[in-house]
């Protein structure tokens, strides 16, 4: 690298240079777009090593536990960065999700020192971090010894940081008094419509602006379509059938999954507001969901959009994303629109899912693991996954401001920042955070399966839901 | 003019009923040699351009997606399971064929009581084992070896091979035996020579089961081992990622994953038709 070129990366790592400066100032030294982007990422991991001691761990040698998702192929896409940055190495073991939460379940249930950090979701640190198997990262966050001074942890979307983090009471709420930071968020996805563009060009309509709209519109696609259903959302009988489409909805008709009182929970499925959002949901699945709803996941919502067999999902913003890459056969034609199903409702409430890295308590090696998930939720790692890999949606607020990455993804996802825009700003975790989490969650989802398919209705099948939820809470001593 | 007529029905009959049990493993095979779009085809095709791509994706370790190449271990997983199998249906049959022979021949305290316990392995839900066994396989160094795995496998083979091949030596006669050691033969010998002949084709059946049980395990290297020992009945399920299913690819799996169970029952077979007719004539 000429030193003209090396004062150019520093200047614009300073901040002392624009972006659209430096970019037509590279360009002058002859250097190309993918040589200056090179040049740049290794002087902000200089920039990181002058500020900090990131080669207090050197020889080192940190064990992650990884889900195969492409979060976790942006990073370790990265790694060699963390490697010349720390003088550490890493090892990581991956595994299909259909399985990853029973081996991080294992792993930690049987105190293993296997792993020293891991990811996960925030409602799995609901069990873990109580049961004493995390470590809480304001330990970490707030010690400038052992933090970077420009790691700048409210760059990241404040809902996100306050997602993970919980006292440990039942239904206190998230990131409130005497929280506990169980993880760091690391990449995440919220809720909004995936659709696809030629389906409804071909029957003249416009994307769903409310859920009887969509129900309106996907009974449609059903009659018109000449094969594809209209609306794609998951059905199986797991916490998984909940969190997505579901709850975003739900909430947005100002239902609650549980009222508190006195320390005590008291389940809220059965409110008004909840029997007239199932009414809408159930209805729009018997008439313009897919034929096997009760067994679709995540996998058959995608897929469906991706082969064109659906009109539309209501579910994650990046597996909409993921179904309009290269491989599926309407790639190219997905298009995507924030949805807020209640008429009433001034905007979008999504529910969101955090891919998040923890620290294991039975790790012998916390503090390094903490220099690895330092680095793993940088600015720079995060800006890394995001322009040049598929860590959408990031969490810092900076990335999502990163023109480059903007252009990137308004280029080939027209639709998706406007959309990630409208429903951001209400965009956290509505669940009330108690240890039943996944119990309570498959029970409404097997409850919904019945409603469904009319073996009880939905008025009658939310009392027996409430009713259910409330025994199994009081036997927990939390009800 | 009654025989050929019954000819053909039994004829066609076999052939319903071969085309409905082998369906599935057809249209698998069919899947491996196509591409994820052929196999989502709406309305599915039974005409489709053959590719070798998916073979290709295995063997080489490459998995393109529509979010970037993935490396795949499916070989290594492939070699797992045949080192895991291989060596843990060994170690029964070192193990249990010769403490079969003793519960067939031998009266001892507390013989059956040993044996229902060895059976009882067969009883116990894995989960409920794996915690406590994961906490010992700490303390003892066992966690993430191939040793410990086959340890752990001896739950799954070992009374499957016991119980079994006991059957087989109750069955043979004593008195061939009783006869060899008056020639002045050894207990050892009597065994060897004469007792482990007459018990092999129960012995072989007894081998191949114990493979197959040990080959679809999947929960005991999930809990009790790292990534790169995992057999295939996990690692198949790498091809299930958030940016989609390659079909395609678990079709190709799932071929190459059969081949050695079908290569050793094919093999096996003369010694298992053996061994079943034995048991089905003996009065």
């Amino acid at each position: 690298m000429s030193d003209k070129a090396r004062d150019l990366c520093k200047a614009r790592v300073a901040g002392r240079i624009s972006r659209r400066e430096f970019g037509k100032r590279i360009t002058a030294l002859g250097i190309g777009a993918a040589a200056a982007d090179g040049l740049l990422q290794a002087s902000y991991t200089r920039a990181m090593a002058a500020s900090f001691d990131w080669m207090k761990y050197k020889g080192t040698t940190v064990k992650l536990l990884l889900n195969k998702h492409p979060y976790a192929d942006a990073m370790i896409a990265d790694l060699d960065a963390f490697r010349a940055l720390t003088g550490m190495d890493v090892k990581y073991d991956i595994f299909p999700e259909d399985v990853y939460f029973d081996k991080v379940t294992a792993a930690l249930s049987s105190r293993s020192s296997q792993y020293d950090a891991f990811m996960t979701g925030a409602y799995q640190t609901w069990q873990y971090g109580p049961a004493g198997w995390l470590v809480d990262m304001n330990e970490y966050l707030h010690d400038a010894g052992k933090t970077a001074p420009d790691y700048d942890f409210e760059d990241m979307l404040p809902n996100l940081r306050a997602s993970d983090s919980w006292s440990g009471v039942p239904g206190a709420p998230l990131g409130g008094t005497g929280a506990k930071q169980w993880a760091i968020p690391w990449g995440f996805e919220l809720y909004s419509i995936s659709y696809n563009r030629n389906i409804f060009d071909q029957l003249k309509i416009t994307p769903p602006e409310n859920l009887p709209d969509l129900i309106e519109k996907a009974t449609k696609i059903t009659k018109d379509a000449g094969g594809p259903y209209g609306v794609g959302v998951r059905g199986s009988r797991s916490w998984a059938t909940i969190h997505p489409g579901f709850l975003s909805g739900y909430t947005n008709y100002g239902a609650r999954d549980f009222t508190v009182a006195d320390g005590k929970l008291k389940s809220a499925v059965d409110s008004a507001e909840s029997k007239a959002f199932h009414e809408l949901w159930v209805k729009m699945i018997q008439e313009a969901g897919p034929k096997n709803w009760a067994t679709y996941t995540w996998y058959q919502v995608g897929q469906d959009l991706g082969a064109g067999a659906s009109g539309m999902i209501y579910d994650a913003d990046i597996l909409g994303y993921f179904m309009n890459g290269a491989g599926n056969k309407e790639a190219g034609h997905i298009g995507y629109t924030p949805i807020a199903p209640n008429p009433e409702a001034k905007g979008p409430t999504s529910n969101i899912w955090i891919w998040s890295l923890a620290l294991s308590n039975f790790s012998n090696a916390k503090d390094a693991a903490w220099y690895f998930i330092q680095w793993a939720t940088s600015k720079q790692h995060d800006m890394f996954g995001a322009r040049k890999k598929d860590l959408v949606d990031p969490v810092r607020a900076s990335v999502w401001a990163d023109k480059v990455f903007q252009d990137r993804i308004a280029g080939s996802y027209p639709g998706y920042l406007e959309t990630y825009k409208a429903t951001a700003p209400d965009a956290k975790i509505y669940f009330t955070p108690q240890p039943l989490f996944f119990n309570v969650t498959t029970e409404w989802a097997a409850a919904l399966q019945r409603m469904v398919a009319k073996e009880v209705a939905v008025s009658e099948g939310l009392d027996q839901l409430a009713a259910t939820i409330n025994r199994e809470l009081r036997d927990a001593g939390i009800g | 003019m009654r025989e050929p007529i019954t000819r053909i029905l039994r004829g066609s009959a076999l052939a319903l009923i071969l085309l409905f049990f082998l369906f599935p493993i057809l249209w698998i095979l069919l899947m491996s040699f196509q591409t994820n779009a052929d196999i989502l085809r709406i309305p599915p095709r039974l005409g489709f351009t053959p590719t070798l791509s998916n073979y290709v994706a295995l063997l080489s370790g490459k998995l393109a997606t529509s979010s970037g190449t993935l490396d795949i271990t499916f070989l290594r997983n492939l070699g797992n399971s045949l080192l895991l199998s291989v060596a843990s249906v060994a170690a029964s049959l070192v193990l249990g064929v010769p403490a079969a022979y003793a519960f067939a021949r031998y009266r001892f305290r507390l013989g059956e009581s040993i044996a229902f316990t060895l059976l009882s392995f067969r009883f116990a839900p894995p989960l409920l084992v794996l915690l406590p066994l994961s906490l010992y396989f700490q303390i003892l160094g066992l966690t993430d070896t191939y040793g410990g795995l086959i340890w752990v496998y001896q739950l799954i083979t070992l009374p499957l091979i016991l119980w079994i091949v006991r059957g087989y030596f109750e069955d043979a006669s004593p008195d061939i035996e009783h006869a060899y050691r008056v020639d002045g033969h050894s207990w050892w010998r009597t065994f060897t020579r004469i007792a482990v002949p007459l018990a092999r084709p129960g012995i072989a059946a007894a081998g191949l089961l114990a493979f197959i049980f040990a080959w679809n395990n999947f929960v005991f290297a999930l809990v009790l081992a790292s990534a790169d020992k995992q057999p295939v009945t996990v690692g198949a399920l790498a091809f299930v990622t958030a940016a989609g299913i390659q079909y395609g690819q678990i079709a190709a799996a799932i071929v190459l994953s059969i081949l050695p169970t079908l290569a050793l029952a094919l093999y096996a077979q003369r010694w298992l038709v053996e061994g079943l007719s034995l048991g089905a004539v003996k009065g």
